[in-house]
């Protein structure tokens, strides 16, 4: 790029302002200036039309509301405060508290977060406020109970740390358990492919430069007008997640467009719908603003992988996602959006009108947005437990060709409830425990290939404690042969080591 | 017609389906099973009606297994819906679909009433009858 980034080489802010006040501006939806760009070319078009309007509707946990509740008599300094049972922050002033989107209700857990709390607030509805306190010489009230509505709110500001993700990872679950995660709910053995993000009328993809969108911009937020305050956290432009840091008054919102949501058993927050309109400054402008649905891509990540680098499956387009099927290792499999294509696409028209009409104008930032930001991760710096630090390295294991009676002997010489069957290289072929046993006496069977299971759940040396601890509890057993690369068994883990570890 | 069988623990080992397929000659499909330790559940479709689809049901009931008929369905709340699509891919049997203009369509005859899409949907608009 030769011109510096921001440009207005096609038009200026002032000249757009001008035409929309004379109600001349030409003002286009995202999806419709795709459309116009592929029939007519990328230079006619872009000397047209002046604004492209943008719109996302989707989870955006990274959400809540600083409000402010005015002075009780005698007047309280709350400490602890909830709203209608979900904790606010309130490390902030007297009666300023914070209530964030996945807040959970202490009640009704994940039925009822903050992300409720702020839709209920916008519905007009009533919402119990609860505090506590330690009480001071100027603030002697101790404990507060009433209830509010928005309207007796001094302020009811909403202030998001992180929305409007330019892209995000489309999700899948490789593992024989259903998976209730933030990207849904991911049925077993690449059962689904779930997805987020709007394409191509996400805002963030339609100026992915960052030349027009920056601190001040006047967007559409949850049905009001709001403003760019920053880059969001994780601001990460150069792979196409970059974010923004917004705000705006609850008070002129809807609740159309802020709705309180629960992932199952994954946690509560909020869906928000953003728009925002792109000026036509540059060709740069207008070349990022015209990408279609089939020329924005995401990766499809295995969700069942516990960790915080996930396996990539595949490369795909939005528009591919859009078809509702995708093939994962030759298998045709269903797709859908947990974001609201009908909502992003509702804002972007919303958006148009009230350019149109001259309810929205269009503001120069103060300051662009970085375009290149990296995202670091959080490095432990302290000893944790790994498999390897609590597994027993002397495995009892037995061979196919054992009958039951020999394992029995070697379960109760040796005082343990686990075999491994291994190869002759001591590579993993099945397991049987002294349950499996108790069985085949109940059943009467005596082969060992009757009575071994040979799909069997295992463990690495190096997996986390965690990870290894909520893998026992999914598939409900007390134990995991410990296997390196080969598939050899190089330890054993059970309930038992990690019970004396408590025990220590 | 679907029905939702219930087993007890005792018959969970029994081929009553095979058995009953190889008197009528009904191609029953099983659309779900689960088993545990207390017995199981299967969800099947049987394609008949009538006089046939009663022996079936008397024949399940021979077997001492509990066949009732799967009537009702998932209701959406339209109001309540985003059209957001979490509950499209949840459905294991494909029951949801989202038309061109991403609104939530359920086909009926293919739903089995086992509720994934109501844990899948973010805002409780999906619900069991």
């Amino acid at each position: 790029m030769t011109e510096q980034r921001g440009a207005e080489t096609l038009r200026r802010y002032e000249e757009i302002n001008e035409k929309i006040r004379k109600g001349d501006a030409v003002v286009v939806t995202a999806e419709e200036f795709v459309k116009h760009v592929q029939d007519r070319g990328l230079d006619t078009v872009a000397k047209e039309v002046d604004v492209v309007t943008t719109g996302t509707f989707g989870a955006m946990c990274s959400s809540g509301a600083f409000l402010n509740f005015g002075h009780s008599e005698p007047p309280i300094k709350m400490a602890k405060c909830w709203l209608n049972d979900v904790p606010a922050y309130k490390g902030l002033a007297a009666v300023d508290a914070y209530i964030g989107a996945t807040a959970m209700s202490e009640s009704k857990g994940f039925d009822y977060g903050g992300g409720h709390v702020i839709e209920d607030l916008v519905s007009r509805k009533e919402v119990e406020l609860r505090a506590e306190a330690y009480g001071t010489d100027c603030y002697p009230r101790k404990a507060i109970e009433t209830t509010i509505v928005l309207d007796d709110l001094n302020q009811a500001v909403l202030v998001n740390p992180r929305n409007a993700y330019e892209h995000y990872n489309a999700a899948t679950n490789s593992t024989d358990k259903i998976l209730y995660t933030y990207m849904g709910v991911l049925l077993p053995n690449h059962g689904n492919v779930t997805y987020s993000g709007a394409g191509q009328l996400s805002p963030l993809y339609k100026d992915k430069n960052f030349e027009t969108i920056g601190i001040g911009t006047r967007i559409f937020l949850g049905g009001g007008i709001g403003y760019v305050i920053g880059e969001g956290t994780q601001h990460n432009p150069q792979n196409q997640f970059g974010t923004l840091m917004v705000c705006g008054d609850l008070k002129q919102m809807k609740p159309r467009y802020l709705r309180g949501a629960t992932y199952y058993r994954y946690g509560t927050t909020l869906y928000l719908g953003i728009g925002i309109p792109i000026p036509i400054i540059n060709l740069h402008v207008a070349e990022s603003a015209a990408l279609p649905d089939d020329q924005i891509f995401t990766n499809i990540l295995d969700y069942g992988v516990p960790s915080r680098s996930r396996p990539v499956l595949k490369k795909v387009s939005y528009a591919g996602l859009k078809l509702g099927k995708a093939a994962i290792n030759g298998k045709s499999v269903p797709t859908s959006p947990l974001s609201s294509f009908k909502y992003a696409r509702e804002i972007a028209e919303t958006l148009k009108r009230w350019v149109q009409e001259g309810l929205l104008l269009l503001s120069r930032p103060a300051e662009l947005l970085p375009n290149v930001k990296d995202f670091k991760p959080l490095e432990v710096r302290r000893h944790e437990l790994k498999v390897k630090d609590i597994m027993t390295v002397n495995v009892t294991t037995a061979r196919p060709s054992h009958d039951i009676k020999t394992i029995a002997s070697l379960i109760v010489r040796n005082g343990v409830d686990h075999i491994p069957i291994v190869d002759d290289d001591n590579r993993l072929i099945g397991i049987v425990t002294s349950w499996d046993l108790a069985k085949a006496l109940a059943q009467g069977k005596r082969m060992l290939e009757e009575v071994m299971t040979t799909k069997v759940i295992t463990t690495r040396e190096n997996e986390s404690g965690d990870v290894l601890a909520r893998r026992l509890a999914q598939y409900n057993i007390s134990g995991m042969p410990v296997i390196d690369d080969e598939k050899r068994v190089i330890g054993i883990v059970t309930t038992d080591d990690l019970a004396k570890l408590l025990r220590k | 017609m679907k029905l939702r069988l219930f087993y007890k623990r005792d018959n969970v080992n029994n081929p009553v389906i095979s058995n009953i397929v190889l008197k009528t000659r009904i191609p029953i499909s099983i659309l779900e099973a689960k088993v545990s330790s207390s017995g199981g559940e299967m969800v099947v479709d049987v394609p008949a009606s009538g006089k046939t689809l009663d022996e079936v049901r008397e024949l399940f009931q021979k077997a001492g297994v509990l066949a009732k008929e799967i009537k009702s369905v998932i209701e959406i709340d339209y109001d309540r819906c985003m059209s957001c699509g979490a509950c499209v891919s949840s459905c294991p049997v494909q029951a949801i679909k989202q038309n061109a203009q991403w609104d939530i369509e359920l086909n009926r005859e293919r739903c089995i009433l086992c509720l994934i899409c109501a844990n899948a949907c973010p805002v409780r608009a999906v619900r069991s009858p």
